[in-house]
């Protein structure tokens, strides 16, 4: 029986080759105008610190935090239509509206922001397009849909009779959501937050095309460096550089998830 | 007449094709304890979240106090709601939930740590303010939502099978807190129940509800002795029923040689068809053939322990219910021949 | 009332963008306008017959189809001893198997990127269906593991009893009862394999490349609505592919307790 995961160990071990390489090249020496390294050295996390490069790591912690505290709020209402309306058409367009963009791809919503910011669509007062307002726009509406179905989970398990038992004891809506709702949904909120703050922190696709140079983050670093300067030892740092940050972020979530659970 | 505390009028809801509570009329007065009692589906429970403002009724009044709050939202209402699973607020401690009533109301610090004091005692726990529901057993849970409900004191406290979720012991022993505590607090008290057993012990007046509509209204023992429909007759405690032509004012006729003395108060009218009922526990089993003593064979025997209940069957194929407490003058097995006791005053015409 | 608007509102936000690339992708002219000057189908024309698009959509299913191929067992089989198998560790185990997930895109793809050419694979479709395997797998995993769970074990003890070998007892009895899991794996893989962009974009040239990686080329160089007919085209697929599993396979059921 357990011989079953044979094949997918292979799947992992590749996969975890991968990463190997990655780790290993991050150590290396870069040698300019070759794709051979040189031999170990630390040199390429040194040049994470640098000020340039540190500005593009405090930048990605801005805009990422800035997304999920941006998506949370927009993402919440939908979430508690989804997970509290009693018609099932309603129910069933907002998850098909809400899921939709999941599985339409990153190009493709990136694109669509791409016009829509560009003034083609209406003129803006401020500039949009390949500023750090228009990147951020594209983050929180790539990020929506997952915080939505998040919320939706831990909202539709709360029991509607809390609420009525506190509308009962006299409190008006808004205090019911203040006091018995929000509470409750915390752990949706926590998690929530957490992955679309980890996710957002490696953003690709979003800032590379609604930022156009101009506005970059770790991993249009990693895609400038290692792509166009063809330095992979220092795009492997700074992508080890991610990968590490979001480890620590998922470790975090685990170690609450569990805490709650226990 | 004092005036109803609560009142319903015309009462109708629908939801979607069903029709769960239909035209509904009912008055609660101050200090009693009135059960709605029926079976799944008859409405009582709606028939509460209409009075508590959970629902809206599709056509209708409900008054409170002669006032017309038909429209007002829950929150407004100022009632107290016991809910069948507790609805525990699980991110509470035991003295926040009891005092979120009071804090809504604005009642100042000093005291809401008072009146939850003195509510928590009421229902004698009162040294778990800081626990937690999910640390408490089912029964003190129940107490704790109770408390809730009454500790700013409302103007009716409405309980949606409270007791359903405890074990047989322990519901019996809240029972009886139960009724000491509305006694001693005086509120008027709306009690949803499938229990008849309950509904008899505990109330002033129960309501039986069947298919939206209340089939009769009264004070336990009337229910129980003089039920007005088959329906109560059959839902409260067991029951013959057995069908005959009326051969005068207090006879009844089953088969040609089989009739009945009936002394149920009201003059049956001359050749109508009637139903008439009997308690099983009513019946006894006569030594021998004699004056007003039936001639039946014994179907089924089912031991309970503190009674026997025989089914025993009559000439004419009419099958009657006995509860047998004391030792039969002869030994029951099926197809022994009894001779049952049907006192006409036991009997009860159904409308 | 309130939230009935903001919920609009914000559906709105989650769909306007959308709304105005379908518009701008039948607009006559080069230049970006809205509301479009008038209706072309030209740009859809453009698409259908642009080498490159052409090239990377066959790159596409041929990727697609192969991960999928390859995921499905792989990861039936690790969802099957997941939950059967008498695993120490069995949650370790089961984040190990979910793994890829949480890795950022850009590392994933610099590490396969280094892996291959160092193994001088660098031309080679390999590399990336290896690559797709091991992104589609958590999702396969995910979704056949939770009809594994739902599998009452009585019911192969009885097929046994009346008896049926392992092997019919699975073909017969196992794999039927597994069937929502396994549909709903196999959408998400392709829907995850087909979208699939960061890790191609390292990995492939442009003789490889798949689909979405081939938009990303032509975005940055040219701004005609080519894209939005192409970005259309993708958004009719998925909805299409979204409403069907919604309504055959409940995807409330899969997301939400009711």
């Amino acid at each position: 029986m357990k011989l079953l995961l044979a094949p997918a160990v292979v799947v992992l071990a590749v996969f975890a080759a991968a990463l190997g390489a990655l780790f290993r090249w991050s150590l290396l020496e870069f040698i300019p105008g070759s794709l051979r390294p040189g031999g170990l050295t630390l040199a390429n996390f040194r040049s994470v610190l640098a000020p340039q490069y540190l500005d593009t790591v405090g930048e990605t912690v801005l805009l990422s935090a800035a997304t999920t505290v941006l998506t949370l709020v927009l993402s919440y209402p939908i979430a508690y239509a989804l997970a509290r309306t009693p018609s099932r058409r309603a129910r069933s367009a907002l998850l098909v509206l809400t899921l939709a963009p999941f599985f339409t791809g990153a190009i493709v919503r990136t694109y669509a922001w791409v016009l829509v910011l560009g003034n083609a669509v209406v003129t803006w007062p401020v500039p949009m397009l390949f500023t750090e307002r228009g990147v951020l726009v594209g983050l929180v509406h790539f990020s929506m849909p997952s915080m939505i179905l998040v919320l939706a989970a831990a909202l539709s398990h709360i029991d509607p009779a809390y609420e009525r038992a506190a509308a009962s004891l006299g409190a008006p809506p808004a205090r019911v959501f203040w006091r018995v709702t929000l509470p409750l949904s915390m752990p949706g909120i926590i998690s929530g937050g957490l992955i679309v703050f980890a996710w957002t922190l490696s953003a690709f696709a979003t800032p590379e095309l609604l930022g156009g140079g101009k506005v970059k983050m770790i991993a249009n670093v990693v895609k400038d460096l290692g792509l166009d300067s063809f330095n992979w030892p220092g795009a492997a740092a700074f992508a080890m550089l991610a990968l590490a940050l979001t480890l620590a972020l998922l470790v975090g979530l685990g170690r609450l998830t569990a805490g709650r659970a226990a | 007449m004092a005036r109803p505390v609560v009142e319903l009028e015309g009462c109708t809801k629908d939801f979607g094709g069903v029709r769960a509570v239909d035209a509904l009329d009912l008055a609660i007065f101050e200090g009693e304890f009135l059960s709605l009692l029926g079976p799944s589906g008859c409405g009582k429970t709606t028939t509460l979240n209409l009075i508590a403002g959970f629902v809206e009724p599709t056509a209708g009044r409900i008054l409170i106090d002669g006032e017309d709050v038909t429209s007002r939202s829950a929150h407004l209402r100022g009632l107290g709601v016991v809910f069948q699973s507790y609805a525990l607020f699980p991110h509470l401690s035991v003295f926040e939930n009891v005092a979120f009533g009071l804090r809504e109301r604005r009642v100042p610090a000093a005291e809401i740590r008072r009146r939850v004091g003195d509510a928590l005692e009421l229902v004698r726990l009162d040294r778990l303010g800081r626990q937690r529901p999910a640390e408490l057993s089912g029964g003190m849970q129940q107490r704790v939502a109770l408390a809730r409900a009454l500790v700013y004191r409302p103007r009716v406290v409405l309980l949606d099978e409270p007791l359903a979720a405890l074990d047989k012991k322990l519901r019996e022993g809240m029972r009886e807190e139960l009724r000491a505590i509305q006694r001693s607090v005086g509120i008027t008290t709306v009690f949803v129940t499938h229990d008849q057993a309950e509904a008899l012990g505990l109330s002033d007046r129960i309501a039986v509800m069947s298919h939206g509509r209340i089939e009769q209204l009264g004070a336990p023992r009337e229910i129980y002795e003089r039920p007005a429909s088959r329906f109560v007759a059959d839902f409260i405690g067991a029951s013959t029923v057995l069908r005959g032509r009326a051969l005068g004012r207090d006879l009844v006729a089953l088969a040609p040689g089989l009739t009945i003395r009936v002394a149920a108060g009201e003059a049956l009218r001359v050749g109508e068809e009637v139903e008439i009922a009997i308690r099983p526990e009513r019946v006894r089993l006569a030594s021998g053939p004699g004056e007003g003593a039936a001639e039946a064979r014994v179907e089924g025997l089912i031991y309970q322990g503190s009674m026997t209940e025989v089914t025993a069957r009559l000439a004419d194929g009419q099958r009657v219910l006995v509860f047998v407490t004391e030792p039969a003058p002869m030994p029951l097995a099926p197809g022994q021949l009894v001779h049952l006791q049907l006192p006409p005053d036991a009997f009860m015409v159904l409308a | 009332m309130i939230l009935r608007l903001i919920v609009l509102a914000l559906a709105a936000f989650l769909t306007v963008p959308t709304a105005i690339v379908i518009a701008v992708s039948f607009n006559p002219g080069a230049i970006l306008s809205f509301p479009p000057a008038g209706f072309s189908l030209r740009w859809y024309v453009n698409v259908l017959t642009y080498p490159q698009f052409q090239r990377a959509a066959l790159n596409s299913v041929l990727v697609t189809a192969w991960a999928v191929a390859l995921a499905l067992p792989i990861g039936t089989l690790a969802a099957l001893a997941l939950e059967r198998a008498r695993l120490r560790g069995r949650n370790l185990w089961a984040a190990a198997l979910l793994s890829p997930l949480v890795v950022p895109g850009v590392a994933a793809g610099l590490g396969f990127l280094i892996l291959a050419a160092s193994l001088g694979l660098l031309r080679s479709r390999s590399v990336l269906i290896a690559a797709h395997v091991a992104l589609v797998l958590p999702f396969v995993v995910r979704s056949v593991w939770v009809s594994v769970r739902n599998l009452d074990p009585a019911l192969e003890r009885a097929a046994a009893s009346l008896g049926a070998t392992p092997w019919r007892t699975f073909r017969r009895v196992t794999l039927p009862l597994l069937r929502p899991g396994l549909f709903a794996g196999a959408l998400f893989a392709v829907v995850v394999s087909v979208n699939e962009f960061v890790v191609s974009l390292f990995i492939s040239n442009r003789v490889t490349e798949i689909l979405p990686v081939a938009m990303f080329s032509y975005v940055v160089n040219y701004t005609d609505p080519t894209i939005a007919a192409l970005s259309t085209l993708f958004i009719l697929a998925t909805f299409l592919v979204v409403w069907a599993a919604d309504r055959y396979l409940g995807l409330g059921r899969v997301f939400l307790q009711h």
